[in-house]
């Protein structure tokens, strides 16, 4: 029964990274930059809910406006920082999104407080139910079907909208999608808004977990991210989804599972498997059709 | 690097930086390198704020020991290693006689390499690791309570509340989030409870729905949950076990003593923490923090303001006592004090290995509110060794 429970909380937490992945994904399947400001997305996004909520705007209108502030967030990133960058190479790329985060973070610290705030969420998100010797937590069930219904929404909007086929067509030869006519600029930018969209969907359910909005907060969950779209090919979305339920689960469990003298290296444990299955499979479980090398 | 905010002493700090020599010979350097940025910010910010306070309290009397004004020279360690070693050089280079390292052990021994071989007394901001100065030297101080006094005194008030079981929840990523419930477990199998269980987790982990699960699983729920975590790591810990229905009351330390915290509201209920003093109506510690209000123009957001504070006395006091402004002489007169009487209680470094001997103020989180519950200064007998 406790395994069941722990699984539950694997696939949790395995969702939230999922979302960041896919985050990740997108936008490094068209434009090729690994955006490390991406958990800056979802530091906004927490600051967002936080000042919402403090002006009184009803908890529900709260998220919509912090997943808004994400959106924008991530599309003004682009504009400011990134566009001057195109056709830069990778390396350049990636050092301008280590400036965003950074600087980014820095202003957080020293503009909002260096301290984290506390976020209160409503209660039913909070509690949980008991079925017989398992106990479902709402949050963690949350998280589960979020993810599942942004992860099949995301689907249908690449395979159903002029939008979603031009961005997957870029994907695969951005020179080509040019050629037809389709505007670099929206394809771009949109892959940014999902991208924000995606960052502040799992910045609430991370600050559901976690009751409090730090300036620092973004570090880990893009580290996360990172890793779970290296897992499963850089480019590749299914691989990125893919990535971040293996990791979610995989820690999960291990922190389950280890006994206690052995816990402090599962960080480690975790680092070698990836390391493993690179070995294995160096583009990764699902790599992307044309494999974006840096 | 981060300069004062007040153009004279920004303008002092610049001339001690050209004088080779450090400053003027009836001046008084001090070296300040704090976490302004970073994970240790929340925590070095308040700190360096009452140190301010009182530095500029002391020097509008003519200066330290009422005779040498005190230069600050105050520098960004970004909370990270590499980057404290690079501003104590500095600061040193500089000619900072007394140092001021961060909030925490490993940065303070860190910088305290350096300034132990030349005897520049070093005052950590709040960090409480005992091991602190065993592993630096005579010239390292602390001046909070330590992490083994401050154990000791919240295994007395939870024995002395009848509880028999605890489970100890430990980080191996600080010295802090290792040793201080490690330290509580001593004193409380000494007195008669029993630790039923030990969980661990990683600085910055987001998820700890695994380690809840684990206590929710225990045979015989325990009485209390004893941990030195943090913000923002508590909060979610905290947050993540009451939605498991997991109600066992959780004792914490010093850490715990902040706006965040205190912040959750109800689900901080019944939460226990140390602080460095308590303000009773009528106390020293009251009158500081009004004080404190009108200076900074907001209330101290925990004791971290008074310890910064009181830091600044004890260095005032020592130079008195040294009547000199050499390192070396001001070394010796901190080691020596005693009873001395400050903001929160009185303080002794004498006869200790820098680790400062005072009363504890234990407290209790209900409906968002910090209550007192006592004042503990434990047995020397009963606190753990380093």
């Amino acid at each position: 029964m406790i395994l069941l429970q722990q699984l539950i909380n694997a696939v949790s937490l395995g969702g939230v990274y999922a979302l960041l992945a896919l985050g990740l994904a997108i936008v490094f399947s068209i434009v090729g930059l690994i955006n490390f400001a991406h958990g800056e997305l979802m530091t906004i996004s927490g600051y967002v809910l936080l000042a919402s909520l403090a002006m009184g705007v009803p908890f529900a209108a709260s998220v919509a406006v912090a997943l808004a502030g994400a959106a924008l967030a991530a599309v003004a990133m682009e504009r400011i920082a990134f566009r001057p960058m195109r056709g830069a190479d990778v390396t350049s790329l990636l050092l301008t999104s280590f400036a965003v985060s950074s600087l980014l973070k820095v202003v957080f610290q020293n503009g909002i407080s260096a301290r984290p705030q506390p976020v209160s969420m409503p209660g039913w998100m909070t509690s949980a139910t008991a079925f017989g010797p398992v106990t479902l937590g709402h949050g963690p069930m949350l998280c589960i079907a979020l993810s599942i219904c942004a992860l099949i929404g995301l689907e249908l909007f690449l395979r159903y909208t002029t939008m979603g086929i031009a961005m997957r067509a870029a994907a695969a030869d951005f020179d080509v999608v040019r050629l037809m006519g389709i505007s670099a600029g929206r394809i771009i930018a949109t892959a940014f808004l999902l991208s924000g969209l995606l960052a502040g969907l799992a910045a609430m359910l991370w600050l559901a977990q976690r009751a409090s909005v730090d300036p620092l907060m973004g570090f880990t969950p893009v580290l996360k991210a990172f890793i779970a779209t290296v897992i499963g090919g850089l480019g590749s979305l299914r691989g990125a989804v893919l990535g971040g339920f293996l990791l979610g689960v995989v820690e999960v469990l291990l922190q389950a599972l280890l006994p206690s003298d052995i816990l402090p290296y599962r960080d480690a444990i975790v680092l070698s498997a990836v390391i493993a299955v690179l070995m294995a499979r160096p583009n990764g479980l699902i790599p992307a059709v044309n494999a974006q090398r840096s | 690097m981060t300069f004062s905010r007040t153009p004279g002493l920004a303008a002092a700090g610049l001339a001690a930086l050209v004088c080779a020599s450090g400053a003027l010979a009836e001046d008084i350097t001090i070296g300040v390198a704090t976490a302004q940025t970073g994970g240790l910010a929340p925590f070095d910010q308040p700190a360096l704020l009452g140190f301010r306070m009182a530095i500029e309290e002391i020097n509008a009397k003519g200066g330290l020991g009422g005779s040498y004004p005190a230069e600050l020279i105050v520098k960004d360690t970004r909370s990270d290693t590499a980057q404290t070693v690079t501003v104590g050089q500095e600061l040193i280079d500089a000619g900072a006689q007394v140092m001021i390292t961060p909030c925490d052990a490993d940065p303070s021994i860190a910088i305290g390499q350096m300034t132990q071989p030349l005897s520049i007394p070093a005052f950590t901001f709040c960090g409480t690791a005992p091991i602190l100065p065993l592993a630096v030297g005579d010239a390292m101080f602390g001046s909070y309570p330590g992490d083994n006094l401050q154990a000791a005194a919240v295994a007395d008030l939870a024995i002395a509340e009848g509880k028999k079981t605890v489970y100890l929840l430990t980080s191996p990523d600080s010295t802090y989030t290792a040793n201080l419930p490690e330290y509580f477990g001593i004193v409380f199998e000494a007195k008669g409870g029993s630790v039923v269980g030990r969980g661990s987790y990683t600085m910055g982990q987001p998820d700890f729905s695994a380690e809840v699960t684990k206590i929710k699983a225990l045979p015989e729920p325990p009485d209390l949950i004893m941990t030195a975590a943090y913000e923002p790591d508590f909060p979610a810990f905290l947050q993540q076990l009451r939605a498991a229905g997991v109600e066992t009351p959780i004792y914490g330390a010093d850490a715990l003593n902040t706006p965040t915290i205190q912040g959750l509201g109800k689900l901080a209920d019944g939460i226990v923490f140390t602080a460095a003093g308590y303000a009773a109506p009528g106390s020293k510690l009251e009158a500081f923090n009004r004080a404190f209000e009108d200076y900074a123009g907001h209330a101290p957001e925990s004791t971290y303001e008074v310890n910064g504070y009181e830091i600044a006395m004890i260095i005032d006091e020592a130079v008195r006592q040294a009547g000199s402004t050499d390192p070396e002489a001001i070394r010796a007169a901190i080691a020596g004090l005693s009873d001395f009487p400050s903001v929160t209680g009185s303080i002794t470094y004498a006869g200790t290995t820098g680790m400062p001997v005072r009363a504890i103020a234990l407290m209790r989180y209900a409906d968002g509110v910090a209550e007192y519950v006592d004042t503990i200064t434990p047995d020397a007998a009963d606190v753990p060794a380093p």
